[in-house]
């Protein structure tokens, strides 16, 4: 197992393109590391990158100490599970675990050991004699992992590895490889678009857009403490509701005007925007959809947080109802208990929880609250 | 309309295949049912007459040792050639998808070759082969140097180095095809788990290129078991019949010597060895087909 340091790297491509810019990471050893963000953000690249798929452009990367540079993948001891799961489809199950391990030149016997133990792992032992062909999806998968886990190697990179199975093998697969670090615990770095896999499988997650870092934390932090806008709606599902709000005085109150709804501010982020000079200037007010409510007595204690609007779509989703409204001419989503009786077309009234807000500043995006 | 009846079913499949069927008929199936008549009988390719025969022919070709003389040197000229075809076309092939500059350029020009017919392709390299090189040798060795075409040996060596140069640029497309048909992540998945680049080439690329591999080999094959134009016109099967290979015999025999019901039942012979190559070739491929 491993430690990893990442330091200023830069992956800068030819025809000038930065896909990575200063990137930098310490891994512990046995974290699970996500790389997440959108399409072209640069996840893969730094993956491929630590890989040694990818040239480093500029900066440093080690593990346990050592610079790996300029080292040749074979020799930097990773293995790899690719989002297309990259089984050699002329060896069998079996052939493809063991093929690593039989270029070390490692004993016959002990390569039919790890082999089987992987397989019994990875409930693969009635598979071992097949081809990758005449595998499912998931089972392909499990194979590409298997393959990985044979070699021990000081760390696992896992591109996507999900990406291509259905929803429902999606989650299984998930647990999978969360009792596998679990059992294993090895150092994973793993690349995904998906949000639900980086708050779910990472002891810390790093989001990134454009080829720039833009916070690591844990799942917890980056939810409830996100730094930019970006982050903010990115980490969340449903994304995180934006408005944009007036701040204003009212006596010794500070207020957030949207649209005809004026909200009072809490002392704690009063403060925050006094010291910054807010009042007067748009800010960008951020809620997730559970911290608006539409019940009873949150109603009665928060008679300085409501907003009201029309119903335009209710989603129920059983376990919880998604409510879709305008307010000042933006879409916003409430998450609400499933008795709630508001309907398509009710005129609705929802309180905000005011302790869970989040204010950015329009022109930065910075997360006036938790900026980091 | 009724889909499902007979008539329907016949209209539509002569309204698309019946074109190509005559064509095929007319131009494949008659001429060979009507050549295999042939070998029955004694005909001089010329005359209205065209005695019945039996298999006479047939015995005839099989006493016929110059027949079999020109089988066994197209059997060595296919070996050669094959080998040295695909081992080139092999490294051309590696050389242009492994991201030289102007790659393209390269692949298109390698392939040129294939484009010039065989006849002026012989010519060509007879006048270098003769005066060219003959030149160059003089120059450097001094004296007189005789020409490569003139030996036995190397009138085939000239037939082989030919062949090379005609079909290496078309079979480097088929290994191209084959270079670029296997997916990178496996490539790179092989450099993670601990391979050297020949290694890679030898434990993935080589074993998932196999279909290229069986196409260019047998094609390459049954090219050479009827190679008749570069044979006229670079040696004429010379000197001293040195270089005639089968399918310039059967010609010889059917049209020079005016014996068309051996020289036809000689050139069935050869269709033969084609045919059971050609099988071979499917059999082969079919067989160790790799899916993804």
């Amino acid at each position: 197992m491993a430690s990893l340091s990442l330091k200023g790297i830069q992956k800068i491509y030819p025809n000038g393109y930065h896909a990575v810019t200063d990137f930098n990471l310490e891994v512990e050893d046995k974290e699970f590391i996500i790389f997440v963000g959108p399409s072209g953000c640069g996840k893969s690249t730094t993956l491929r990158m630590i890989a040694g798929l990818e040239d480093i452009s500029e900066g440093e990367f080690l593990i346990d100490g050592v610079k790996m540079n300029d080292v040749e993948p074979k020799d930097r001891d990773i293995a790899m599970v690719f989002q297309n799961y990259a089984l050699y489809p002329h060896m069998t199950v079996y052939e493809n675990m063991a093929f690593a391990l039989t270029l070390r030149k490692v004993p016959k016997d002990e390569i039919d050991r790890k082999v089987r133990e992987a397989a019994k792992i990875l409930d693969l032992e009635k598979l071992l004699d097949r081809k990758p062909k005449a595998l499912s999806g998931g089972q392909r998968q499990r194979v590409a992992m298997g393959r990985a886990i044979v070699r021990s190697p000081k760390v696992f990179l896992m591109d996507e590895p999900l990406s291509n199975l259905d929803a429902k093998l999606r989650v299984q697969m998930r647990t999978e490889i969360s009792k596998l670090h679990e059992t294993l615990g090895t150092t994973i770095i793993y690349v995904t678009h998906d949000q639900t896999e980086a708050m779910t499988l990472g002891t810390r997650i790093v989001v990134m857009k454009d080829g720039i870092v833009q916070q690591i934390n844990t799942p917890e932090h980056l939810y409830n403490k996100p730094c930019n806008l970006f982050v903010a709606g990115f980490i969340g599902s449903p994304q995180m509701n934006f408005i944009d709000a007036v701040v204003g005085r009212d006596g010794d109150n500070v207020t957030l005007t949207v649209g005809e709804n004026v909200l009072t501010v809490p002392e704690d982020e009063k403060q925050i925007l006094l010291d910054g000079d807010y009042v007067g200037k748009t800010v960008v007010l951020g809620i997730r959809p559970e911290n608006i409510s539409d019940k009873e007595d949150f109603l009665a204690n928060n008679q300085d947080h409501i907003i009201k609007s029309k119903i335009k779509v209710r989603e129920m989703l059983g376990a919880e109802i998604f409510l879709y409204f305008d307010v000042n001419g933006v879409q916003m989503t409430a998450r609400v208990e499933p008795d709630s009786p508001l309907m398509t077309g009710d005129e609705a009234t929802f309180a905000l929880d005011m302790r869970k807000i989040h204010l950015f500043d329009k022109e930065t995006e910075k997360n006036l609250l938790y900026g980091e | 309309m009724e889909r499902n009846t007979m008539s329907y079913k016949t209209k539509q499949f002569l309204m698309f295949a019946g074109p190509a069927v005559v064509l095929f008929c007319m131009v494949i199936v008659i001429p060979f049912i009507y050549g295999l008549y042939l070998t029955f009988t004694s005909w001089d390719g010329v005359s209205v007459d065209k005695p019945f025969v039996g298999i006479a022919n047939y015995v005839s070709a099989f006493k016929d040792a110059y027949f079999w003389g020109s089988m066994g040197r197209t059997i060595i000229y296919s070996a050669f050639a094959v080998i040295f075809v695909n081992a080139v076309a092999f490294a051309l092939a590696y050389l242009v998808t492994s991201g030289i500059k102007g790659q393209n350029f390269f692949r298109a020009g390698f392939f040129i070759p294939n484009l010039i017919g065989g006849i002026v392709l012989g010519y060509v390299w007879k006048f270098v082969f003769n005066r060219a090189f003959v030149a160059i040798g003089e120059a450097i060795v001094g004296g007189t140097v005789p020409s490569l075409l003139s030996s036995t040996g190397g009138a085939m060596f000239c037939l082989i180095l030919v062949s090379v140069w005609q079909y290496a640029g078309y079979m480097m497309l088929i290994y191209v095809a084959g270079f670029m048909g296997v997916s990178d992540s496996l490539k790179e998945a092989a450099m993670i788990d601990g391979c050297t680049s020949a290694q890679a080439m030898k434990n993935v690329t080589i074993p998932l290129m196999r279909t290229s591999f069986v196409t260019c080999i047998f094609l390459s094959i049954t090219r050479c078991f009827v190679v008749y134009d570069v044979n006229l016109s670079l040696t004429n099967g010379e000197p001293f019949n040195s270089s005639v290979l089968a399918a310039m015999h059967v010609y010889n025999k059917a049209f020079i010597y005016k014996d068309y019901g051996t020289g036809q039942a000689e050139a069935l012979i050869l269709f033969l060895v084609c045919a059971i190559i050609g099988i071979a070739q499917v059999y082969i491929g079919k067989k160790g087909e790799v899916e993804a």
